[in-house]
Formats: C-alpha cells, structure tokens, sequence
C-alpha cells in the first residue's frame, strides 16, 4: 500500500469506490490540479474491502462538484482540511432528480442534439444497493 | 384520476389504469355519437403535426382522426422542407407552433423528444413516436382493439411473433397489459429477443410472461397472436433471414392448428409477415386495428383538448 502523506490545507475524498478515483479527479478543471496530489487506488478498507482515496493540496469544493462526486461514488466522504486539522466532514446527499450535472450517453438522445436542454436523471437504488441514474427524457440507464 | 384537458400524452406508464378505461370510454362516446355530431366536437380547434421523420400512417391517423371531430390541421411531414432544416430548435419550433395551433401530435427521431417538447409547451403535445423509445397512441390504439374485439384483458393470451427487439411497439404494449394482467409469450428470431431492460421492467411488476421458441404448434393456444415487421436488415446475416424468414410467415394454412377465434393484429405497414390470403378471414384483425387506433386518437385529442368530460 503507497503511503498517504497529511495535508495542511485542501481536500480529502475517502471511501471512493475502488477503481473511480481516476473518474473523481476528471471532475476537477486541470489547472487546479496542478498542486500536490496523493491518489491511492485499491486500498484495504474496514469497511468497503477496497477503497480509492484522493488528498488534493490547496483546492476546495463547491456544492455542483459534491454533487458529482457522490454521483460517480455514493459512498464518498469528503473532508475539509484548514491548517492541518479536518474543518468540515460531510456525505454528500443526492437528490432523487439531478438537473444539468449529468451527461446522457444513449446517442440517440434529445439532450445531445438540442444542447440547450437541461440535463435530468431519476436517481434511485438498486437492490443490490447500487445507484442507478436514468435520464427523464429517454429513460437511459447511464453507468 | 386528473382531468385530460390540457395534458401531454408522452407515455403510457405516466396514464393510470383508470384514466385508459375512462380513455377507452371517451372513444366507445365518440363513436356511439355518430358522424355528424361528433364533427362538432372539436370545431373550430387546430391541430399542429409536427413529423421531423416521415410516417404517414401514423400522421394520416392523426389528422383523420381531427377531421372527424370537426377540426382544422396543420403541420409538416418532414424535417427537410421546415424552418428545423434551417437549424431551428425543437424548442423554438414548439414555442411557435403552440402559437398556431391547440393541440400537437409530433414524432420525432431522437428518444426524448416529446418530453422535451412538452417541457417548452403551453398546449397539449402527444408523442406519435419518439425513435425507438415510445409510441403511446399506438398501444392505446392496441388496447382498445383488444378490448372491442376481446371484450377483456385479464387472462388473455397473447403472443407476440416477429423482431421483439427493434419493434418498440411491443415494448410500451407489454409493459401496459402487464398492469391488465393478460398472459403473453414472446416468439423472437434469434438475437432479436425482447430487450433486457424491457425484460427487466416486466419481471419487476410481476408479469405473466414467457420468451419461446416459435414452432408451428405455437399458435394453438393462443387468443391473440400480435405480428411484427421482419426486417432483412435486422438478421444477423442475409442466410439467418432466408432461413428463418418462412418459418415466421402466417398464412391461412398456419392458422389452421390455432383456435377458430384467434385474432391476428400487426401496426402495419407488413412486409411478407402476414399472408393476404388471410386478410378475408374474420381472425384478420389487423385492418380493424387500424380504426379502432383512429378511434382512440380521436377521444385522445378530444381529452386533451378538454371538449369532452
Ligand atoms: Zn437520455
């Protein structure tokens, strides 16, 4: 396991389904990134088996970027770091209706062609406990 | 159960199960009013058909359907001769239109695009097919045929012969007389099975169901056999079509092993599904389905449009 070093100021993204730590940081514009990152994929975790966890130096998060990172990981958990000690800790909530942060992928899509509309998905939980997210104009089930 | 008027019809899963009876209600009014009188009963009001991809059947129905009650239509039947040709929006296109006109029929060949249509609507939009995700007055249409010729659902037995993958009608139909609780078997060509989310949603709300393969003695305890369009372009290879092709053909001599009153439906236009030689026989349903679609269309535009209760 790579050795995870504390941060002084900036974020820690934990418990992020192994594997989604690579999709997680995509959701950050590339020049904040250009800081100290530690990124560990497939850790032994308690309480999930494997996790990714992130720690990225000097950047925060605002609220639609929280939202999308529950989206791509539910299970996330977000910590805030101010002067080497954990400010805020939060999991994010998903609301049942996601408006404009998700992207559908069925080609064949409306919101593709006509740019201008709003992006919708139905959230909901399989019964397996996985999220399924399904777009309100062609009810494709985006992964 | 809300009133119809000034609703969008854009999936039959938004439509109770009582609001369809009420549905089937209003078409069995329309008709027993008789022609004349029925022509009064949107006089006066404008239907816009909206065809970004050609279908005449469906838009012939629609705007039949408008004349018999009295009304006016306008609309276009393609994308390439209209302002959308020019690059104008589907939500500009709407805004103007529902300025024209009171009530829209569209189809669309993107999935969605009735939803979204009727996002920037202030008038009733009816989804005439929306690519190969919905195609609501089709099943209601389908319904209404079962239930005029049938006289019930429950406990029907249906099966459903032909390409079950690409054929979206059978899709919304299933997932509809799954609510009614009607017994329906899924005759495919191989690769061409019932999709898995459709598969999905029908094993969710506990339906009647089974996927077979079709063989001659298929048909023999069948109530209803519904026939889909055979696509060439859909089989896996030209020799899988030819191979398989006659053996998916109905004819006279097929309908000899099934019941005396089976009925035979299919949403046209047919390839070589259905022999004509079965067209004389009463079990040829697929002509009456066709009216009784233009009949259910009709009480569909005139709920909407809030000229009958
Ligand atoms: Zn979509």
């Amino acid at each position: 396991m790579m050795r995870i070093e504390r941060i002084t100021n900036g974020i820690v993204l934990d418990h992020i389904k192994a594997g989604v730590g690579i999709e997680i940081l995509k959701l950050f514009p590339t020049e904040l990134l250009r800081t100290k990152i530690d990124y560990a994929s497939y850790v032994d975790s308690p309480s999930m088996h494997v996790k990714d966890i992130i720690k990225i130096e000097n950047v925060d998060v605002n609220p639609a970027t929280l939202l999308k990172l529950a989206l791509l990981s539910p299970s996330i958990t977000i910590s805030i770091i101010r002067n080497g000690h954990v400010q805020s800790k939060m999991t994010p909530e998903i609301p049942p209706l996601v408006e404009g942060v998700l992207t559908c992928t069925n080609p064949k899509c409306i919101t593709l062609l006509e740019s201008y509309l709003s992006s919708r998905f139905h959230v909901s939980w399989n019964a397996d406990g996985r999220i399924r997210k399904q777009c309100a104009y062609c009810e494709h089930i985006i992964r | 159960m809300g009133s119809f008027s000034g609703r969008h019809i854009i999936d039959t899963a938004d439509l109770a199960t009582e609001e369809i009876l009420h549905l089937v209600e209003i078409a069995n009014q329309l008709q027993d009013m008789g022609r004349d009188k029925a022509r009064h009963v949107a006089a006066g009001k404008v239907l816009a058909t909206l065809f970004w991809e050609p279908s005449t059947r469906t838009r012939l129905s629609f705007e039949s359907a408008m004349f018999r009650l009295g009304g006016h239509v306008l609309g276009f039947s393609e994308a390439a001769s209209t302002s959308v040709a020019k690059g104008e929006t589907l939500a500009d296109t709407i805004q103007t239109v529902a300025l024209y006109s009171d009530i829209i029929a569209m189809r669309h060949p993107l999935e969605g695009s009735a939803f979204a249509a009727s996002t920037y609507s202030r008038i009733p939009v009816i989804n005439g097919g929306d690519g190969a995700h919905l195609h609501p007055t089709q099943t209601l249409g389908d319904t209404y045929t079962l239930l005029k010729e049938k006289g019930r659902l429950e406990g029907l037995r249906i099966g459903f012969l032909g390409d079950l993958l690409f054929g979206r009608t059978v899709h919304t139909f299933a997932r509809l007389l799954a609510r009614f609780g009607a017994e329906m078997q899924f005759f495919a060509p191989e690769g061409l099975n019932i999709p898995e989310y459709v598969r999905d949603s029908l094993e969710s709300a506990g339906a009647n169901f089974k996927e077979r393969e079709w063989r001659l003695e298929s048909i023999e305890d069948l109530d209803v056999l519904y026939v889909t369009r055979l696509q060439k372009e859909r089989f896996f290879s030209e020799e899988e079509y030819l191979r398989r092709k006659n053996s998916y053909i109905i004819n006279k001599e097929a309908l000899s092993k099934a019941k005396p009153d089976i009925l035979i439906l299919h949403p046209l236009p047919r390839n070589e599904e259905i022999s004509v030689d079965v067209d004389p026989l009463p079990n040829a349903g697929y002509f009456r389905q066709a009216e009784y679609g233009l009949q259910m269309r009709m009480a569909l535009i005139a709920a909407c449009l809030g000229v009958v209760a």
